[in-house]
């Protein structure tokens, strides 16, 4: 059952297609993320589920109501902004409790509610502070506890965890989940941050110029990208383009990739190998080592093959015994060959 | 020259345009707790000018006037003022542009031209002179100045908190009250302040629009001077300067005038 | 679709926009038009008088000199008393914005900014008496030079124009000191490290950055400096008529109210003849 589901949307910014004929479902209970370059419309589709963005066409239901004609305040929805929002001139509790004192709850259903929503997100000593007097991490967990308390039909979360430094980035999305998955509300978020929503989707949708590219369960779209922009948008890929032959794809330097249907072809870095000697792989095609470049545990190579960059991904123990330069092998297993349908 | 001779001749330089700008203020305000009628030296210090000025019923009731159409003109003023603002500032409509460059025509265009046109007008409609002409004509004037004040205010509030508050289930009315007033309140302050001094110090158009007789302070300082001057003109003037001064170091407080916040 | 939410946000801006617009044009802008409408008028039209469209009133303009004569005279006295504002201000707010630093700073823009915000009226008298014959300055003046001098300087031109100057220096120094404070101090480091001197700095650099802010302060004194009368009368006296103070009297003591209206027509013309010259600078000098 999809808790959120909009049909054909369509939102222009003068010449702009903000929102490109979009048309998506976002199953109940689920942790969504919505990914995309900047200008991709990412935004616009949240804020156009919140309300705050009316589309010039197309259908926008929740829990199987439709809400086109229904004002952001009544729609049922909680929002997590990518700069919190918090109301500077409340405390942390008189924030939390803003939404259920629009809606006329009872002083003690208030307190009760508040303090379990602080509780949850690991805050109830902090109540009588005031917002500039947190941390960045602690903000972070105020607009959770305000946008949940009201226990809203869904919850829509804006580059949540982009105001944050790596690390404390980390801990949140793991707090993030822990959260998400123990009140089990449906959740719609936004991010540039790839790795971001490969950790904790459970779905993912991929936009491009207003449009859907692609959606479904994160390793389904990273193993099978199935278009260029998928491939290399989301984490590393390398594209050979090449014509199509009985026995695969034949490169411009006369390598055949075989078992490739497609025109183009694309690997990604950490699949690659290399090799000074000629490897027994049934993909494989001979360029020159240009860079080798320490990462710790893990090491980057950049190859030069006719002119392009080649990147590979290895432990770094692998690429030690390689020369500094001079050429190589790299090859491939035929299932890592990933056919490109656009 | 070296930099720090430079520095002292400019401090020096600032000192003098200070002495310009106070020096007749302070001659006259002297001049109020001087003995002589004719304004002659030697100094011999008097209160009688501000004794008799709390006789002159005259003075008293147009000073009272003036108080109470200040403070009626404030209030119009601040709440029309700031309705306006937030809705310029919350809503996108086509002409908003226009409705903004609207606001500058009763700034920027001398009284004497305002005045007299509202004259005209009011007398064409039948309204005549009068107070309720002179507070039609001050909130005209205030506004502008309330929703410049109250828009600068806002500029500095962040969107998003009105779209939380929204997101919260709040209606506009709801997150008007509880988000964005709190954060407009040092802007609403000093616009209302700004408004109470246009009107209280308010001549031009109220020497056109006022009825003789029943003048505001201003009017009659002037009408009075023109037929000569007493120390008791001295005495009010240094009060009206020392409460609009002291009314624009509030605002001054309040809209964030040395850049602090 | 979505047009419920759109509609009731424009209702609610119409409601918030409506009661200030309708003030503002009831007391403002239908005056202005019916102004435009007197001027063109032989006699005010209430009080059952006789009256009919005319161009009289600007054919009086335009025949004799004397009003012509009178409109040069206000707009000299415009240009001088903007160029000494300038030319005295700008200065003192360069003084302030990179010479003063800290708190003493704000204190004395303050200070500077004050006498702007209180009574112009109470202001211009308190000239009248520093400045009337053997007033306050005749005699600091005579304590200090050995020689005996009489300034009377009381209804003079010059009287005019220093009342008018202490009116509407703040002005010029305010809107000269937002401009110059904007000016980033690293540009001027720059300039010198490249070995400019003072004097190619001023005219190359703080100058054309801070012209917006100089002409904003310029025309904001211009303009009410041309439609006083006020100042003129009190301190001018005889000498003080000006094109403002003729207007003055066509509605308070000549009682001519269309010839007043088309007087006052006239100068608005001028007035928003030179808003619209300089109001893509005045734009600019908001940012």
């Amino acid at each position: 059952m999809a808790m959120v589901r909009v049909e054909h949307l369509v939102k222009t910014y003068g010449a702009a297609r903000a929102l490109d004929d979009v048309t998506l479902e976002f199953p109940d209970g689920g942790f969504f993320g919505l990914l995309g370059p900047s200008g991709s419309g990412k935004t616009t589709l949240l804020r156009a589920i919140a309300g705050f963005v009316l589309p010039e066409t197309g259908r926008v239901f929740i829990d199987d109501e439709p809400v086109e004609n229904v004002p952001v305040e009544k729609r049922g929805i909680g929002m997590v902004f990518q700069n919190y929002a918090l109301f500077p001139n409340m405390t942390v509790a008189e924030n939390v409790a803003f939404g259920l004192a629009v809606r006329k709850v009872t002083e003690a259903e208030k307190k009760r509610r508040v303090a379990e929503a602080l509780e949850l997100v690991q805050l109830a000593a902090f109540g009588a502070r005031k917002p500039h007097q947190l941390s960045g991490g602690q903000r972070q967990r105020v607009a959770m506890a305000r946008a949940i308390v009201t226990q809203p039909r869904v919850l829509l979360l804006d580059e949540p965890l982009s105001a944050l430094d790596k690390a404390l980035r980390v801990d949140m999305q793991i707090e993030l989940k822990r959260i998400q998955r123990e009140i089990g509300i449906t959740t719609i978020f936004v991010t540039h941050d790839q790795e971001e929503a490969l950790t904790l989707s459970d779905r993912i949708g991929i936009l491009k110029d207003g449009r859907l590219i692609r959606h479904g369960p994160p390793r389904e779209v990273y193993d099978d990208p199935q278009d260029s922009f998928t491939a290399t948008f989301l984490g590393d890929a390398r594209i050979f383009s090449g014509t199509v032959e009985a026995g695969g794809l034949r490169l411009a330097d006369g390598t055949l990739v075989p078992g490739v249907r497609t025109p183009t072809v694309a690997v990604r870095p950490e699949n690659l190998h290399l090799s000074v000697a000629e490897p027994d792989l049934p993909c494989r095609l001979q360029a020159r080592l240009g860079q080798k470049i320490f990462g710790g545990a893990l090491g980057t190579c950049l190859l030069d093959w006719r002119g392009e960059v080649i990147k590979v991904l290895g432990r770094d123990a692998d690429f030690r015994d390689l020369p500094e330069s001079g050429p190589v092998w790299v090859g491939w297993r035929p299932e890592h060959s990933i056919q490109m349908s656009g | 020259m070296s930099n720090a001779f430079l520095a002292h001749l400019g401090r020096a330089y600032v000192g003098l345009i200070l002495f310009f700008l106070y020096a007749p203020i302070l001659v006259m305000a002297a001049m109020s707790f001087n003995a002589s009628e004719f304004y002659q030296l030697p100094f011999s210090f008097t209160t009688d000018w501000y004794a008799k000025l709390a006789g002159n019923r005259e003075i008293l009731s147009a000073a009272w006037r003036s108080v109470w159409i200040a403070v009626i003109v404030t209030a119009i003023a601040t709440s029309l003022g700031t309705a306006a603002s937030i809705a310029l500032f919350r809503y996108d409509f086509p002409g908003k542009r226009v409705l903004q460059v609207l606001l500058f025509p009763p700034i920027a265009i001398p009284w004497l031209i305002t005045g007299t046109a509202m004259l005209i007008f009011f007398f064409g409609i039948g309204l005549g002179r009068g107070t309720p002409a002179v507070i039609l004509g001050h909130v005209a004037l205030a506004l502008p100045y309330v929703i410049v004040v109250v828009s600068a205010r806002l500029t500095s509030f962040d969107r998003t908190l009105e779209e939380a508050a929204r997101s919260l289930g709040a209606s506009p009315w709801q997150i008007t009250r509880a988000v964005t007033v709190p954060w407009i309140l040092p802007g609403i302050i000093a616009g209302g302040l700004f408004a109470f001094a246009v009107s209280f110090d308010q001549f031009v158009v109220s020497y056109f629009l006022s009825e003789p007789g029943d003048s505001t302070l201003p009017v009659l300082i002037y009408t009075s001077i023109r037929k000569g001057f007493t120390p008791e003109i001295n005495a009010i003037s240094t009060i009206i300067i020392a409460v609009s001064m002291g009314i624009m170091l509030l605002a001054a407080r309040y809209s964030n005038f040395g850049g602090e916040r | 679709m979505a047009t419920t939410i759109a509609g009731q946000d424009r209702l609610r801006a119409v409601t918030l926009l409506s009661p200030a617009y309708l003030w503002l044009t009831v007391a403002v802008f239908l005056p202005l038009s019916a102004m435009a409408f007197f001027s063109f008028l032989s006699d005010v039209p209430f009080g059952g008088r006789d009256w009919h469209v005319t161009l009289d009133n600007y054919r009086a303009f335009f025949e004799t000199t004397t009003y012509a004569t009178l409109l040069w005279k206000s707009l000299k006295l415009g240009l001088i008393v903007t160029a000494v504002s300038v030319i005295v201000g700008f200065p003192c707010a360069w003084v302030l914005a990179k010479v003063v630093k800290g708190r003493s700073r704000e204190a004395l823009f303050l200070l500077v900014i004050l006498p702007f915000w209180s009574n112009s009226l109470v202001r211009i008298f308190s000239w009248a008496i520093v400045l009337r014959g053997n007033g306050v300055l005749d005699r600091a003046v005579n304590a200090v030079l050995p020689w005996d001098v009489k300034l009377n300087l009381m209804f003079s031109p010059t009287a005019i124009v220093i009342g008018l100057v202490h009116s509407y220096l703040p002005y010029v120094i305010l809107t000269s000191y937002l401009a110059l404070q904007a000016i980033d101090d690293s540009l001027i480091e720059a300039a010198r490290s490249l070995g400019a001197k003072r004097r190619t700095i001023l005219w190359r650099l703080i100058l054309p950055l801070s012209a917006p802010g100089i002409i904003a302060g310029a025309v904001l004194i211009f303009v009410p400096v041309v439609g006083s009368f006020m100042e003129p009368r009190l301190l001018g006296g005889r000498l003080g008529t000006y094109y403002g103070t003729v207007i003055e009297d066509q509605f308070v003591a000549v009682f001519n109210w269309p010839l007043g209206a088309a007087l006052s027509f006239i100068l608005l013309a001028v007035v928003l003849a030179i808003l619209a010259a300089a109001s893509p600078i005045l734009k600019r000098a908001r940012t």
